[in-house]
């Protein structure tokens, strides 16, 4: 996908977006609610035609071979659309026809994609009478039924109960051994469960592309927070003269006679010897006889990455 | 046309399968009856004039456009407005379809429906022709002019249903472009001959299509009259379709 831009009428939803899935990764497309993510998905599945720029999904562009394209995703939108009336192997056998899977082996491939998806138990219900998690799951049936190389998957876990969650989780690492899976998400700790790169929106532009390991360095575990019981001044001071803290600050009051500190390391330390500036904090620590509560790295996880990402770009963007 | 037939079967199960198809039946078989019964009740008493049971059956009733009325707008309201509410459309129009394939797969689905409403009819016409002489060939005739009819009206309310995203919409946008092409033909009666309203008003005429076909007469300006009214749509149908990828 190169350069591609996406509008309704005056309102940019995708601005020159451009990235490249290679095969047999699980992709996890991050940003907030209004992103640009679902626009990007539907361009993606030839739902939508890009506004400029190019899409080619496994060597076809889907606007000259929109045929072949859409041949080669499965999708499942956001809202996992089904028709009620139908039982779920009518739907998926109406579904493997229509996307051409071949005549012989339909009745076989749709078996199949019921046995991944987990929905063999309810073939025989209508889709009216199933339940959201179900329904989630029948969707995701019907993006695998003809065996496309490329799944494209819109919220997959959204409305889930936690177990569905995880159940769907493992669904998409299992789907990413024999497809190329891209799956959109405002949830950050989904990406970290299912996806093996990610691909951060937001405001219709890309921010940041790369492993998780590589979104989550560009901020990195920049600091610790730790809670002590005892003097603050004298942990806060221990914690300064320690190797590799460029400052410390109060998080906070605890109740009673906690105290919640951060420390920000320095910028140029390497991962490792962020995790050797951790231990020697908390020996430090002790040395100076604070009693040591709680530890923690502050500002590792990809929240803290993704909030300082889109707030820069909040802040700096001349974007409306 | 690709993915013509799955569509196809897809769209015929989805009318089957909801009650829609067997009330419109019913209700069809039910206007019919109390026709039949009619025309010979008042012919016992009143001798048969120079109505026959044909053309009081396709001729000279306004039952045939109230069935049609009645009948098409709920049909057709919603291939396309449902697809679009309920998000089905965005499942459809990712697989590998081409758009014509879609219009007319709906459109071919719709129109079967409706030839199944009438096949039950043509009984009448079996028991009728063991009872006396029938003109099987103005029967057919009358039988095409119901189809042509039918057909436009069809692509009418297609057209309309792909138009807009709300079914009651498009049930009401059908039911009164079918109103005022009755109106229009009902003009025939209420102005002058020689005017050009009035000829304008018997080419638009239903009524007088069907009294035409119903008494065996097959007018080519009637065919080419019904077959753009049923192109037309159809053609407008499909750019809509295509249009979504990019509104």
């Amino acid at each position: 996908m190169s350069h591609l831009t996406r509008r309704y009428g005056a309102h940019v939803a995708v601005d020159d977006v451009s990235f490249e899935v290679g095969k047999g990764e699980v992709v996890g497309f991050l940003g907030p609610n209004g992103a640009g993510k679902s626009t990007t998905l539907r361009v993606l599945a030839g739902f939508l035609g890009p506004t400029s720029g190019t899409v080619k999904v496994a060597g076809h562009d889907v606007v000259d071979d929109s045929f072949e394209a859409r041949r080669a995703v499965g999708y499942m939108p956001e809202s996992v659309p089904l028709y009620p009336e139908m039982r779920v192997v009518e739907y998926l056998r109406f579904r493997a026809e229509l996307k051409r899977a071949p005549r012989g082996k339909r009745a076989a491939w749709v078996d199949d994609a019921m046995a991944k998806a987990h929905v063999l138990d309810v073939a025989h219900k209508r889709i009216a009478h199933l339940s959201r998690g179900y329904r989630q799951r029948v969707g995701i049936a019907d993006a695998i039924v003809a065996r496309p190389p490329v799944v494209v998957l819109d919220e997959p876990t959204a409305g889930l109960d936690p177990n569905q969650i995880r159940e769907t989780r493992a669904l998409i690492r299992e789907l990413g051994r024999e497809h190329t899976v891209v799956v959109s998400t405002h949830i950050l700790s989904e990406v970290e469960a299912c996806a093996t790169r990610v691909l951060l929106v937001h405001k219709g532009k890309l921010l940041a592309q790369g492993s998780i390991e590589e979104v989550r360095a560009m901020r990195g575990a920049t600091g610790i927070e730790v809670v002590v019981h005892g003097d603050a001044a004298t942990a806060e001071r221990a914690l300064r003269a320690t190797e590799g803290v460029r400052d410390t600050a109060r998080a906070g009051a605890d109740a009673g006679e906690l105290v919640r500190l951060r420390a920000r390391f320095a910028e140029k330390l390497g991962a490792p010897e962020r995790a050797a500036a951790v231990e020697r904090c908390v020996a430090a620590l002790v040395a100076a006889g604070v009693g040591v509560r709680e530890v923690r790295p502050a500002g590792g996880s990809l929240e803290d990455a993704f909030a300082a990402l889109t707030h820069a770009e909040s802040e700096t963007g001349g974007e409306p | 046309m690709r993915g013509f037939w799955p569509l196809y079967r897809r769209e015929l199960f989805a009318f089957f399968v909801t009650p829609l198809a067997w009330v419109l039946i019913v209700v069809v078989q039910g206007m019919h009856f109390f026709l039949l019964v009619d025309h010979f009740s008042r012919s016992a008493d009143a001798g048969m004039g120079d109505e026959t049971p044909l053309s009081a059956f396709f001729g000279n009733t306004v039952l045939l456009y109230l069935v049609l009325f009645l009948l098409v707008p709920p049909m057709t309201m919603r291939l396309f407005a449902e697809e679009r509410r309920s998000g089905t459309i965005e499942t459809l129009m990712t697989a590998p379809v081409s758009s014509p394939a879609v219009v007319l797969a709906k459109y071919a689905a719709a129109l079967t429906t409706y030839v199944a409403m009438w096949a039950p009819t043509v009984l009448y016409l079996v028991i009728l022709g063991r009872t006396g002489a029938l003109d099987w060939r103005a029967a057919s005739s009358a039988y095409l002019g119901v189809l042509l009819v039918g057909a436009a009206y069809l692509s009418l309310g297609l057209c309309a249903s792909a138009l807009t995203r709300s079914q009651f919409l498009a049930m009401v946008c059908t039911a009164l472009v079918l109103l005022v092409l009755f109106i229009l033909g009902v003009g025939e009666f209420v102005t002058r001959e020689g005017t050009t309203m009035h000829t304008v008003c018997s080419h638009v005429s239903v009524w007088a299509a069907m009294n035409d076909f119903a008494s065996g007469v097959i007018d080519s300006r009637r065919l080419v009259f019904y077959g753009t009214l049923t192109v037309l749509p159809l053609y407008v149908a499909t750019r809509a379709v295509e249009a979504w990828r990019w509104g």
